[in-house]
């Protein structure tokens, strides 16, 4: 059964894109602000252990039909500071393999109170 | 070893035989010696972008995305390695890793003059765990040789650290033999690295025709210890040299039995051309020369193929390295996790510090 853990205030995020790194019963979660919506993943990163969230946020690579670089500049992807590995902040996927996921976190907001939902 | 080494925590040795500092140029102009360089430092002078028109670096694409390392002091280098549990490092540059590449031989010289002090007074010396090598240009051996003198005798000096990357002709020529004199004179090991940024024009680390750095990083490494240690085995450096060990570092591990296999066959093959060699130049290789771990690629499919190649390529003779602030480093668990299962402990122990502690005559 999920529970609603508060993890912070909306003021603390200041910047869009922004990040907090909370303990959510007994991980680290990190809470990131994005173009209005907010995002919970584990501050884990699964290649080797990184703190993940602690990574910059980055619009994402793709490629146009003439096989050429084409970037989104949206913000939607963590880059763990490890290793670079890259993870869509919404699913946790891994940009490269889909083998490698992040867990995720459903997150809710009430009373400019930010909850994550474990 | 007193307990079963169940985790990484119970070794009492992790040695880092690859780690980095990160100068930049004007970190180490300051530490040239004025008298015997004034010209040297007057052209640095001039510099205007040191990459391109000091180190002759050239990138397909820019690649790593953050390169800030932020280790500026000898206690930011020993806390990041404590962080991982490593208790010891052997610590070697990032810009000069390209000093090959360095077109002119008298810059190249100079800043390897004050590459050396700098990293002694403001790391090395300041340290009782981390220790240094002497870095030297390949250009004019004889110059290089002077660079050894003047620092061969401080404590915290423990090796000859030659460029491997750029280094045209290749370390088994015989104009490099008054360097490897050197290291058999002052009893220490020759540390070769390989390095992206000297790529150049020439086979086998050719810059031409790459698209992407990641492309150019993936083959740079192993390439150029390739391409070194062929020529070193097959004309006869280590039979020379019987006494002098020699290091190769930063292109991990799973191309070294490839070699060993191809080099043994030809030398088989090959006996006429090759009649100064008294053995296998895999027996060459199981005694005199070791290979750093970093980096160990991505292992995940199978943990086991790591420890094999390891196997494969001789345990006694790999030593692991973190490649530390590098981003693209290896923590001590993702080799020894690997390596645990399959060998003794005494093997593990080894291959985590205690080898290298013993070529570096660590403390």
């Amino acid at each position: 059964m999920t529970t609603r853990h508060r993890v912070a205030n909306v003021d603390e995020f200041t910047d869009d894109p922004d990040r907090v790194i909370r303990e959510v019963d007994g991980l680290e979660v990190g809470v990131f602000f994005v173009d209005g919506e907010y995002y919970a993943l584990a501050n884990y990163c699964v290649h080797q252990g990184a703190p993940l969230c602690e990574g910059r946020v980055t619009g994402e690579m793709d490629v146009d039909e003439n096989w050429e670089w084409e970037y989104d500049h949206d913000p939607c992807v963590v880059t763990c500071p490890w290793h670079e590995w890259k993870f869509d902040l919404e699913t946790g996927v891994n940009v490269s393999d889909d083998r490698y996921v992040t867990p995720t976190f459903e997150t809710a907001v009430e009373d400019d109170t930010v909850y994550v939902l474990r | 070893m007193s307990t079963p080494l169940r985790s990484v925590e119970d070794l009492e040795t992790i040695v880092d035989a690859d780690s980095h500092v990160a100068e930049s140029v004007d970190d180490i102009v300051e530490y040239i010696d004025g008298d015997r360089f004034s010209g040297s430092l007057e052209i640095l002078s001039h510099s205007t972008n040191p990459v391109m028109d000091v180190y002759s670096n050239s990138l397909p694409t820019p690649g790593f995305v953050d390169r800030g390392y932020e280790i500026d002091d000898v206690h930011a280098k020993f806390d990041q390695l404590e962080e991982f549990g490593i208790t010891h490092a052997l610590i070697g540059p990032t810009t000069n890793l390209n000093i090959a590449s360095v077109d002119n031989p008298q810059l190249a010289l100079a800043l390897a003059n004050g590459y050396n002090s700098w990293v002694l007074e403001e790391f090395i010396e300041r340290h009782d765990r981390l220790y240094g090598h002497v870095l030297v240009p390949h250009h004019k051996p004889d110059r290089a040789v002077e660079e050894i003198e003047r620092l061969a005798d401080r404590p915290s000096i423990r090796g000859i650290y030659l460029p491997g990357t750029g280094t045209v002709p290749p370390l088994g020529d015989e104009r490099y033999d008054p360097i490897y004199e050197a290291a058999s004179e002052h009893d220490m090991p020759v540390v070769v690295h390989a390095s992206i940024g000297a790529s150049h024009t020439m086979f086998p680390t050719q810059t031409m025709w790459n698209e992407t750095y990641a492309e150019e990083h993936v083959i740079t490494h192993p390439f150029t210890h390739m391409w070194n240690l062929t020529t070193m085995l097959l004309r006869g450096v280590p039979e020379r040299f019987p006494d002098v060990t020699f290091v190769f570092q930063e292109a991990g591990v799973g191309w070294i039995p490839y070699l060993l296999w191809r080099l043994d066959d030809h030398y088989l093959q090959f006996a006429d051309e090759l009649p100064y060699l008294e053995k296998l130049p895999s027996e060459y290789v199981r005694d005199q020369f070791y290979f750093t771990t970093q980096p160990l690629g991505h292992t995940a499919h199978n943990g086991r193929h790591l420890a094999w190649a390891i196997e494969m390529a001789g345990p006694e003779s790999i030593m692991y390295s973190s490649d530390l602030p590098h981003t693209d480093f290896d923590p001590p668990e993702e080799l020894f996790d690997r390596i645990r299962p399959a060998f003794d402990d005494d093997v593990v122990a080894g291959i985590m510090g205690e080898t290298a502690a013993e070529v570096f005559d660590l403390e």
